[in-house]
């Protein structure tokens, strides 16, 4: 339901949602070197996305759906 | 449909209307400014309420008008004839999905694209007058072509179709040339889309058929300290292969900022790579070229392997040649494009692909369907495409020479179909589905001379069931034809031919649009014949009509002084008989008639009570106090008068009740009540009145209180004070200038509330009682008439003179023995059925000094009426009949005798006077 910071880490579970983009920024901002685990996310809203494609942080695991990550993929450059 | 869906129909039309009229206005004084204001308020209230319902389509159109008579208004802009026109244009079509919502209860999807042609030259006026729009506006670059998709690609979709990755590309093509129609969709949301609870993402991911999609970000990212994760920054690129409907249907809502174009597999066909570096590749163009003239696509194809395999796979060249191979595996018969191709490696340079046809028009199927001729302008895809002459081996025909190939392989087409095999219960319908398609194909070829022998054919064909003599017309008939002709025909006909959709598909926009207004003015025609069902009549006419039914109730009461006057005067005991049964045909159609036209005046409660929640819990907010609502009896229906009158009165009981009656909490709770109070308003009818009531728990009207304060006020002298009962002392409230409060707060207590609701509702003839204990609670009561036209009365006769008395306050009619009759000091009373009724004689309440007059058995006439919550009786000397009057308050002089509440004209020209019981016997 939500994301889950670690020290360096984050971890998105299920979905995503609009008031997390926030979290997620500030949390980005502060870290260098984030990684993003996207393993259990499900779905992201644009906000979130959006945030991600400006930061560019290392994602170290991609989303099960393989879909949704060739989205993300696509959307990150790193086809 | 729901009623809110009714009402907003209903009040669409009008506003309309009234649109219409005003922008006629308009053109008359241009710079009438209290118009323009009048129109644009108009255009706002529409919008606003269209935005209650889901037609996002009826929105946008009317969000564009208003924000152009925003501008107008403002002086911002003109107004001028084109800006009438378009705004007139844009209200049909909202009367269109007026129509539609009315008819299906809901919008179709395919209106997405007309609705965004309309706001956007709806906007073009706006923009063109440069005014700056507000932000719901959005920038000019994120409109979409108001143009249905042509076939010239622009450059910038031709750049961002090189964003898909070459397998992809190759993945849609595939699909393209089997058959599907690819849609390049650019989604651009506005920037403040996320505040509007849009997901853009989620809308792009679920884009249905999405063969391929992308984000990119729109401006260059900020630095990440400087970024706002609320501003949309992304653009969506999505390819699919549905179809253009379901696309708009699924981007109803964002079609501003979304750009649906229609995609020719070749547009796919972009090389992409290294460029530099390779083998020279001008021998294995030169050759393949060569080769593709001659026919031999197998040797060209093997070529094309081998110089793959000899090439990097990250080049540029190679790239081509991969496509080359794919499109000599899917279709062949597209040389101007394998040839395009070969050019393009040989020069290096993308495809020109606007200089080709944007398809072989040779190789299209039409779409035929046995049960309809096609329109032949529809089937000639090639008629806009510039002329294909710079390709070598150019199909190019002109336009005629084009529809009329494609009508005679419809006519190929008919007689493959005539051949499958079918079930024999479908084998007619399909021979005449087949006949009329020829019929249809004879006609638009021009070859009407063909006509009559068809129809002998397929007269033959449908009376012997045997599909041959349809078959041989066929065989004759393209056999006169061009032999060359046949061919293609034949040709085209195999289902295995690729690319039979999308070809026709292209151009269909544009001829679509041409016809448009014409189609739309059918339906608007059609529709109008439907009708609206309900009729918005002035109330003057209503009221006419009910003053003209309220005189027939009044001369139609003559005929029975006529019928007496026939048999007592002439002595003609027939014609009396027969005037009194044409009196009762009369009456029941008179009855009814009145009974129908107060149908048509009757307004349901719901009407006043709808505006009370948010009354009381805006006025309760404001005083810090708890106060529960109940409404009950909502659709109890009463005269459109009488409910209107009641609106005011009801608010300032309201308004009194919550500022006077309930306390705060805090009082509540030490009193050992609820701390929110309970208001209930009850709507009930009585036989024929309206009762209203008006109940709260709160602290009720403390009888001392209102007798201090009625004596400080003068409304009361000391001899009174000592002797009112606490039940009179609180009907003081209802006295002129009356106030209980001890601070004239902004709601209530300036000395105008309860006065002015008696009296409003005692114009109506309605009664106002009240009912207090203090701690406990109020209980008004209303008491209302369904209607106010007519009074129905009981004639009694006393003394020789006549009157009347209100139905309402009769009770019923006895005559009690004389004898019965007992005296409790000076008062008489009778026992009737079980309880003390007290008598009074009405000669004496009327001062006249004459006994009632007892009949034969020596009982009396006495009326039992209702005073209050007691039943009285009052002694007559006869009853007669009951009669409807229309009552007419007393005037002048006479209006001070209270003990009548009006007078009312008799059938036979003599005047009737009526009783006010409450007045009478107080």
């Amino acid at each position: 339901m939500s994301l889950e910071f670690k020290k360096n880490q984050v971890a998105f579970k299920d979905s995503i949602s609009v008031e997390d983009a926030e979290t997620l920024l500030e949390w980005l901002q502060k870290k260098a070197n984030a990684k993003v685990d996207l393993s259990a996310c499900t779905h992201l809203h644009a906000a979130n996305l959006q945030v991600l494609m400006a930061a560019r942080p290392n994602i170290s695991a991609w989303p099960e759906d393989s879909r949704f990550t060739r989205w993300l993929k696509s959307a990150l450059g790193q086809i | 449909m729901n009623p809110l869906l009714q009402q907003f129909l209903t009040e669409a039309r009008d506003f309309l209307q009234t649109i219409g009229e005003k922008l006629l206005q308009l053109e008359k004084a241009p710079t009438d400014a209290a118009l323009i204001a009048e129109l644009f308020r108009v255009v706002h209230t529409l919008k606003g309420n269209s935005g209650l319902f889901e037609f996002p389509e009826m929105t946008r159109v009317l969000h564009a008008a208003e924000d152009l008579m925003d501008a107008v208004r403002n002086n911002k802009l003109a107004y001028s004839q084109e800006l009438a026109d378009s705004l007139l244009d844009a209200m049909d079509f909202v009367g269109m999905l007026c129509d539609e919502i009315e008819v299906n209860g809901v919008l179709g999807g395919n209106y997405a694209n007309e609705s965004t042609r309309l706001s956007d030259s709806l906007r073009k006026l706006n923009v063109a007058a440069k005014v700056q729009t507000e932000v719901t506006a959005p920038p000019p670059e994120h409109i979409s072509t108001p143009e249905p998709p042509r076939l010239c690609l622009p450059t910038e979709s031709l750049a961002q179709l090189q964003l898909l990755p070459e397998i992809e590309r190759m993945q849609a093509y595939r699909l393209g040339i089997q058959g599907a129609t690819l849609h390049w969709i650019v989604y651009t949301p506005h920037p403040e889309c996320f505040f509007q609870g849009e997901d853009p993402f989620f809308q792009a991911q679920q884009t249905p058929e999405l063969l391929w999609g992308s984000v990119v970000e729109r401006e260059p990212w900020p630095k990440l300290a400087a970024l706002d994760a609320y501003q949309c920054n992304l653009d969506f690129y999505m390819l699919s292969a549905a179809s253009e409907l379901s696309l708009q249907e699924y981007f109803r809502y964002m079609a501003e900022h979304t750009q649906i174009q229609l995609v020719s597999p070749q547009w796919l066909i972009v090389p992409t790579g290294d460029l530099n570096g390779g083998p020279v590749y001008d021998d294995f163009v030169n050759d393949a070229l060569a080769l593709l003239q001659a026919g031999d696509l197998q040797r060209l194809s093997r070529i094309a392997e081998t110089m793959l395999e000899l090439s990097s796979p990250d080049l540029w060249l190679a790239s081509a040649l991969r496509w080359l191979l794919l499109i000599l595996e899917l279709a062949p018969q597209q040389v101007e494009v394998l040839q395009a191709l070969l050019e393009s490696i040989s020069t290096l340079q993308p495809i020109a692909w606007d200089s080709l046809p944007s398809w072989p028009v040779a190789n299209t199927v039409v779409a035929a369907t046995p049960a309809a001729s096609p329109p032949p302008e529809q089937n000639a895809p090639d008629a806009d495409v510039p002329d294909a002459t710079d390709a070598p081996i150019s199909a190019t025909v002109t336009k005629v020479e084009s529809s009329r190939q494609l009508l005679l392989e419809t006519i190929a087409t008919q007689q493959g179909i005539l051949t499958l095999p079918l079930a024999e219960s479908w084998s007619i319908g399909r021979m005449q589905a087949a006949a009329n398609a020829l019929g249809g194909c004879l006609h638009a070829l021009g070859a009407q001379e063909h006509l009559p022998t068809l129809e002998r054919a397929s007269a033959q064909a449908l009376a012997a069931k045997d599909t041959a003599p349809l078959l041989e017309f066929i065989a004759q008939f393209l056999l006169s034809q061009s032999p060359v002709a046949v061919e293609t025909a034949t040709f085209s006909s195999t289902p295995s031919t690729p690319s039979s959709a999308p070809a026709p598909r292209i151009d269909e926009p544009a001829p679509a649009l041409e016809h448009e207004p014409e189609v739309k003015f059918n339906r608007r025609s059609e529709d109008n014949l439907l009708g609206a069902k309900s009729l918005k009549v002035d109330q003057a006419k209503i009221d006419r009509l009910m003053n003209l039914i309220g005189e027939m109730v009044v001369s139609k009461n003559a005929l029975p002084y006529l019928a007496g006057r026939a048999e007592s005067v002439y002595q003609v005991r027939e014609l009396s008989r027969e005037i009194k049964a044409q009196y009762a045909v009369i009456n029941r159609i008179a009855e009814e008639m009145q009974d129908a036209i107060m149908q048509v005046r009757m307004m349901p409660v719901s009407f006043v009570f709808q505006r009370f929640p948010r009354l009381v819990r805006d006025i309760s907010r404001r005083l810090g106090k708890e106060v529960n609502l109940i409404l009950e009896g909502e659709d109890t229906e009463a005269d459109k008068n009488i409910i209107e009158a009641l609106g005011d009165p009801l608010i300032h009981i309201i308004r009194n009740s919550l500022d006077h009656g309930f306390e705060l909490p805090e009082i509540r709770r030490q009193a050992g009540k609820p701390a929110v109070g309970t208001l209930s308003i009850r709507a009930i009818q009585q036989s024929d009145r309206v009762i209203i009531e008006i109940q709260d728990d709160g602290k009720g009207i403390d009888p001392e209180v209102v007798k201090r304060k009625a004596y400080a006020k003068g409304l009361l002298d000391e001899v009174a004070l000592e002797r009112i009962s606490d039940q009179d002392a609180m009907h003081l409230i209802f006295a002129p200038g009356f106030s209980t409060a001890d601070v004239v707060s902004d709601l209530s207590g300036r000395g105008v509330g309860m006065d002015v609701v008696r009296t409003a509702i005692e114009n109506v003839n309605g009664v106002i009682t009240l009912d207090s204990t203090p701690g406990k609670g109020t209980l008004l009561q209303l008491s209302l008439p369904l209607s106010m036209a007519v009074t129905n009365v009981m004639l009694i006769e006393s003394n020789g003179l006549v009157f009347g008395v209100p139905m309402d306050n009769v009770v019923e009619t006895v005559r009690i023995p004389r004898s019965n009759i007992r005296s409790i000091k000076h008062a008489k009373a009778a026992v009737l059925r079980g309880s003390i009724v007290p008598l009074k004689a009405l000669n004496a309440l009327l001062c006249i000094d004459v006994a009632p007059v007892a009949n034969a058995d020596d009982e009396l006439a006495v009326l039992v009426v209702r005073f209050g919550h007691e039943s009285v009786g009052l002694l007559v000397d006869n009853f007669r009949e009951t009669v409807d009057i229309i009552l007419k308050p007393m005037n002048g002089v006479l209006s001070e005798l209270s003990v009548y509440s009006g007078s009312a004209l008799m059938g036979d020209g003599s005047v009737l006077m009526v009783l006010n019981i409450k007045e009478l016997l107080q």
